[in-house]
């Protein structure tokens, strides 16, 4: 905002104050969920004109959903999975091994940083068919969850 | 295949003909326990006094049959080829059918032994999961969020990690899709023509 040929005309310091206040109330706003009215009585007590007030609560209802669900903490949070089967030949302790095994990746993201590395592990065919069976338990209860 | 024993390795063997049948059956049993447990000199020096023989002949022998065992059974190598690679060292044929007989007993549990030593990476151990649903936080009230959070346990090494991940319903479902692909591709021709022809 402080290089917006519009603004240039005002103080930075007001401007930086301005930016902060209308952030922050519509945080505020994002969090408790509040609907139009309670947002208009709010800014008619801090005294601003019906006109202004409109104008703040038209912009506010487009961003809305941009706000509600960017923020807050999580665990890691799975975004991708890749996998890759191989098929054992030897090694050099033992040859002849002939054993099939995938190596899956989970591509992970953190709220906090972005970025964290992924997580890897290999597994059997036996193991992977247990992995998925648990997954596709999760997936039904929600299911159903929807459901009640 | 051939299995190739070098001047060392044939002088260690040298001293089971002087030995006699018995004292191969106990350098064998002496062979297997260093395999499993590690080298045990106490073990030698009793085996040593017993047969009458000097105890780095004794040392020597185990060692000896400790790497012709390893070796034929990492490279899995035929009755034939086996009995053909000890042929160079000379031993009467009853020595070589009892050593035939050590490898072909235990050649399976050697191999599993040497399985361990292979690098590995750390391998899944099993799943936990829990249906949340999100009502409010701290930044946000008023919400309904769904996610399954999952707490994954990994072997790396014998020790065990669990690791607690979360995922919305949308990413399990493609997740889930995603696996039984990958189930899929060993049912392939392709994967199958493979295996069948790597034997």
């Amino acid at each position: 905002i402080l290089d917006d040929p519009d603004l240039k005309d005002i103080d930075p310091t007001v401007l930086k104050h301005c930016h902060a206040a209308a952030a922050t109330c519509i945080l505020e706003a994002g969090k408790q969920k509040a609907d139009i009215s309670a947002i208009s009585a709010c800014l008619e007590d801090c005294k601003l004109d019906k006109e202004r007030i409109e104008q703040f609560c038209t912009e506010y209802q487009e961003t809305l959903t941009v706000v509600s669900f960017s923020i807050g903490r999580s665990p890691l949070h799975i975004t991708d999975v890749s996998w890759r089967l191989e098929y054992q030949i030897k090694n050099n302790q033992l040859h002849k091994t002939y054993q099939p095994s995938y190596l899956v990746t989970l591509n992970v993201e953190n709220s906090d940083s972005g970025s964290h590395p992924d997580v890897s592990f290999s597994c059997t065919m036996e193991q992977l068919q247990d992995l998925v069976g648990k997954l596709k338990d999760a997936a039904k209860s929600l299911e159903r969850a929807t459901q009640m | 295949m051939l299995l190739v024993l070098s001047a060392d390795h044939r002088a260690h063997l040298g001293c089971l003909p002087r030995a006699g049948g018995a004292a191969v059956g106990e350098l064998g049993r002496l062979a297997l326990e260093q395999l499993r447990r590690g080298a045990a000199p106490r073990a030698c020096e009793a085996a040593a006094r017993k047969l009458n023989i000097g105890v780095d002949t004794i040392q020597h022998g185990v060692e000896g049959l400790t790497y012709l065992l390893t070796e034929s059974s990492k490279l899995m190598i035929s009755e034939i080829d086996f009995q053909d690679s000890i042929h160079v060292l000379g031993f009467s044929d009853e020595l070589n059918k009892s050593l035939l007989q050590l490898y072909l007993d235990n050649r399976k549990e050697i191999r599993t032994i040497l399985g361990e030593l292979a690098p590995r990476l750390p391998s899944y151990h099993s799943l936990e999961w829990r249906l949340d649903v999100q009502l409010a936080s701290r930044s946000l009230r008023q919400q309904i969020k769904p996610a399954v959070t999952m707490k994954l346990c990994l072997n790396q090494n014998e020790n065990q990690t669990a690791q607690v991940l979360q995922t919305d319903p949308a990413t399990l479902l493609h997740l889930i899709q995603q696996l039984e692909q990958a189930l899929g591709e060993m049912k392939t021709n392709h994967c199958r023509r493979i295996v069948r022809n790597m034997k």
